[in-house]
């Protein structure tokens, strides 16, 4: 029992400040949507007419969640439990996958597995700590929200549910630590799982079924699929339905059952795909150090892209089911611009909110490709190449170049979708212009993302991976929720995503794009000259 | 011959730690130069300096009489690098990790490249198809190697590069490198193991808490250390010994009289024992391992600064003899320690 605590207290030790910073940043997000939400949102006319635009939107009720009614408390979770779900599953996915096959990919776990301590116990002091995570999560969600003057009953379910999504992607992470080769594979599958989650119950909202008054929505059966719909479908402050967390907690148990006996029965360092066999020379593209970069990054990017052509492909479909109505002299227009800049016509919101969300994508992509020039140096096969005759601005340019070309594959894969999309449901084909121009705004910011990211590598390349991907959640959060929940101007200015032009409609603005991708340059530039005064370390 | 690698005064610091604190190195053309010192000593902060992959805190370094960091792409093509703990790339295998390397090196002749790999994927008994990920240390590091040797280069910057290697690829190793160097390459060979060092380098140089404390053939070092005689005590006492030149270290126990005399002192000492008229004699020159024992081991924790030049016995072999009383645990090396200050 004692060499159980000592490996919980060292993963504790571990994850000490990561784990605290996520909680910080969760209780950061409750504690300003719901005071924020209570200043915006404070009369119930208000509310009402927020969430018919919301329910005749469909691309709203993906970003969000099915609303439940003009309860103030019913509307924060319309507002944000949706994105709280998706940052508990990637907390918890990263977090498995960190302990398990990452530990065994560095041979860490075969040191540990040498000493006399039986098989599964690495295994149970992870679990044990995510469940602590868990809890510790759903206490200060809970917390949070008594704290911000809502119903207690409804604020300690909205904490529950998010441990309970919490646990299923825990234990998602834990099977895929098993599954997977490495932990690059282990946490794209967890990570690609928790995504699609979120978007299986955004398409089951966006089909869901609106009520006359247009106040609440049934979500439809593409919610059921999701452990994030599970988490939804209680209904927090309205119906208080603890039954759906039994989904929950039974998929959490099966699949930790699961991967503990793969855990068992599997030789350590072995897993169930991947097993490292392949070509014995290599293909032609692979002679460049720009070859190695996309080679490397080619795995991520295929999923970016999918992202990217699902996205499309809603907003291209449901694009007509949005109307044509003009909001120019519609009382609505002032919410409508809280939820999306772009567009006169409700289709054009419609094809601005869902772009947004694939400028988020393709900001994550960016981000990722200047993490893999930081984790090149880390791992110390970086070094290889630099000892060869690849000069080293060169050797970053090519991670920014194939950074460049992922944003741009991403967006354009989205756009080419929306217009497919549009074309097959016989949609109007004033519509592909849109598209086209909806995804050109959306380039300038995750480029910006691309520069920065890479001048924190040069500048602390320790903080590469955890200050990018910090920058980008709390850009999308301020980018896509800001107007929404009525965050003051300057925070929301901080956000790229804020800044993305005003691509459609009749007064388009470029402007801000140009700044941001200068910024880019700017950015990416003065991260190649002082790469070369400084040391390749991988400490 | 020409210089292929200089060091004058490198400093390397990180904060307060000197890694290198005024290293000299010198490496000729056409030899293999061992790069020998404790774990700690800076070789490899010097071969990453060298590579431009870090920078001097100051002091100088010229590789082909180049700046490492101004000219490294020049100085890269000539030159191949295997490290002591090679990654890999988790997805690729270990032949696109060769190819890939040697294509970014530079593959002049492609029929000669492909027919070199073949021969060492054989010699080393690599197979090429497996991911960089289910590689051992070992065979990792071959990957490193044959990337190195498929491709010339006129210089080898090897830090470690047998570790983790079995005896029988050693042997390949050191084979394969005598063809590089017969070849026209020039080796910096950082290592531990003695047989190598012993079997392969013309010159080393050993460095110890980032300064270099011995350079010079290997029959040099020999000749500057002690040579260790034994001989029946018979009804001699330590007393009737000390009239021997040069003696130090003496010990008479079980019956047995043992001392220590410069390698180089030592004919002065041979007729004071034939006066003695000893018995059992045995002269036993001083081995590489207790050569090496010395200059790593006595200057206390490796990260400390150097000892001054001057007080330390590398330097300085000659110290003035003193009797120890004999301890039964202290190691050579450690007696070696005591007996020079």
């Amino acid at each position: 029992m004692s060499i159980f605590f000592t490996l919980l207290r060292q993963r504790v030790r571990r994850d000490r400040v990561q784990v605290l910073s996520w909680l910080l940043v969760m209780a950061t997000i409750v504690f300003l949507t719901a005071s924020a939400l209570q200043d915006v949102f404070g009369e119930e006319s208000e509310r009402a007419a927020l969430i018919q635009l919301a329910t005749a939107n469909p691309a709203i009720l993906v970003l969000r969640g099915p609303p439940q009614g003009v309860d103030l408390d019913a509307l924060f979770i319309f507002s944000s439990f949706s994105f709280l779900g998706l940052l508990v599953g990637l907390i918890n996915t990263f977090l498995a996958v960190r302990h398990s096959r990452a530990e065994e990919e560095t041979g860490r776990a075969e040191l540990v597995g040498a000493t006399p301590i039986p098989r599964l116990l690495p295994l149970s002091a992870t679990v044990v700590w995510g469940v602590i995570v868990n809890l510790l999560m759903a206490v200060m969600v809970s917390g949070c929200c008594v704290a911000a003057g809502m119903d207690v009953a409804g604020s300690v379910l909205t904490g529950v549910a998010l441990g309970a999504i919490g646990l299923s992607f825990l234990a998602v992470g834990l099977l895929a630590s098993e599954l997977m080769l490495t932990s690059r594979a282990a946490n794209a599958v967890a990570a690609g799982s928790v995504l699609l989650a979120y978007l299986a119950r955004g398409v089951g909202d966006a089909f869901g079924e609106v009520s006359q008054d247009g106040l609440v929505v049934q979500s439809a059966w593409p919610s059921a699929l999701s452990p994030i719909g599970w988490g939804l479908a209680t209904h927090p402050f309205t119906a208080n339905d603890w039954t759906p967390l039994l989904l929950n907690l039974a998929l959490a148990v099966v699949l930790t059952a699961s991967a503990c006996l793969l855990a068992v029965t599997r030789d350590s360092g072995a897993s169930v795909f991947g097993a490292g066999v392949g070509r014995a020379t290599a293909r032609r593209s692979l002679s460049s150090s720009i070859g190695l970069a996309w080679r490397l990054h080619r795995p991520s990017v295929i999923g970016w892209v999918l992202g990217g052509l699902l996205l499309g492909v809603f907003a291209g479909a449901l694009g007509t089911v949005a109307g044509q109505n003009d909001v120019a002299n519609n009382p609505l227009a002032e919410q409508l611009r809280r939820l999306s800049d772009g567009g006169e016509t409700l289709d054009q919101a419609f094809l601005t909110a869902i772009f947004n969300l694939v400028g988020v994508l393709a900001a994550g992509c960016a981000v990722q490709a200047a993490v893999r020039a930081r984790q090149e140096e880390a791992v110390t096969t970086a070094e290889l190449v630099l000892a060869t005759p690849v000069r080293r601005v060169r050797w970053l340019v090519d991670y920014l170049v194939v950074g460049v070309v992922a944003v741009v594959l991403v967006l354009g894969v989205a756009a080419l979708a929306a217009i497919g999309a549009a074309a097959a449901v016989g949609a109007a084909s004033a519509s592909n212009s849109d598209a086209v121009a909806s995804a050109l705004a959306q380039l300038p910011a995750p480029l910006l993302y691309l520069g920065t990211v890479a001048l924190i590598f040069v500048l602390l390349p320790r903080y590469t991976a955890p200050l990018g991907w910090a920058l980008l959640t709390a850009g999308a959060f301020v980018g896509l929720f800001g107007k929404l929940i009525g965050f003051p101007d300057w925070l929301n200015n901080l956000s790229p995503f804020t800044h993305a032009p005003a691509a459609i409609g009749s007064e388009t603005d470029w402007s801000s794009g140009f700044v941001m991708l200068a910024l880019a340059l700017g950015a990416g530039v003065v991260a190649s000259v002082l790469l070369e005064k400084r040391d390749i370390a991988s400490a | 011959m020409s210089t292929v690698i200089r060091t004058r005064d490198l400093h390397k610091h990180f904060g307060h730690v000197r890694a290198l604190d005024g290293l000299d190195l010198d490496v000729d053309a056409g030899e293999i130069h061992g790069f020998l010192g404790p774990n700690g000593a800076g070789k490899s902060t010097t071969i990453r300096i060298l590579l431009g992959l870090a920078r001097a805190t100051s002091g100088s370094a010229s590789v082909f009489g180049a700046n490492p960091r101004a000219d490294a792409v020049a100085i890269h093509s000539r030159l191949a690098y295997v490290p002591g703990d090679v990654s890999l790339w988790p997805n690729l295998t270990g032949g696109e990790a060769i190819d890939l390397l040697s294509r970014l090196r530079g593959i002049r002749d492609r029929v000669e490249y492909e027919r070199s790999k073949q021969h060492l994927l054989d010699v080393f008994e690599l197979d090429p198809t497996k991911k960089g990920r289910t590689y051992s240390k070992g065979n990792r590091q071959k990957v490193a190697l044959v990337a190195a040797f498929a491709v010339p280069a006129e210089l080898y910057l090897l830090d470690e590069p047998t570790s983790g290697l079995d005896p029988l690829m050693e042997a390949v190793f050191r084979s394969e490198l005598l063809d590089r160097v017969a070849d026209g390459g020039t080796v910096l060979l950082s290592s531990h193991i003695l047989s190598e060092v012993e079997l392969l380098c013309s010159r080393v140089s050993i460095i110890r808490a980032g300064r270099r404390v011995e350079e010079g053939t290997l029959s040099d070092l020999r000749r500057l250390t002690r040579t260790e005689v034994a001989f029946s005590a018979g009804e001699l006492a330590a007393t009737d010994l000390v009239v021997i030149p040069g003696v130090t270290d003496l010990r008479v126990e079980n019956g047995r009289a043992t001392f220590t005399a410069d390698s180089s002192a030592l004919l002065d000492a041979l007729p004071a024992l034939a006066a003695l008229r000893v018995q059992n004699l045995t002269i036993t020159p001083p081995s590489l391992e207790e050569l090496f024992l010395r200059h790593y081991g006595d200057a206390g924790p490796a990260n400390q600064p150097a000892a001054e030049p001057a007080a330390d016995p590398a330097i300085e072999p000659g110290a003035d003899p003193v009797i120890e009383p004999a301890t039964e645990s202290a190691p050579a090396h450690a007696r070696h320690a005591k007996s020079s200050r």
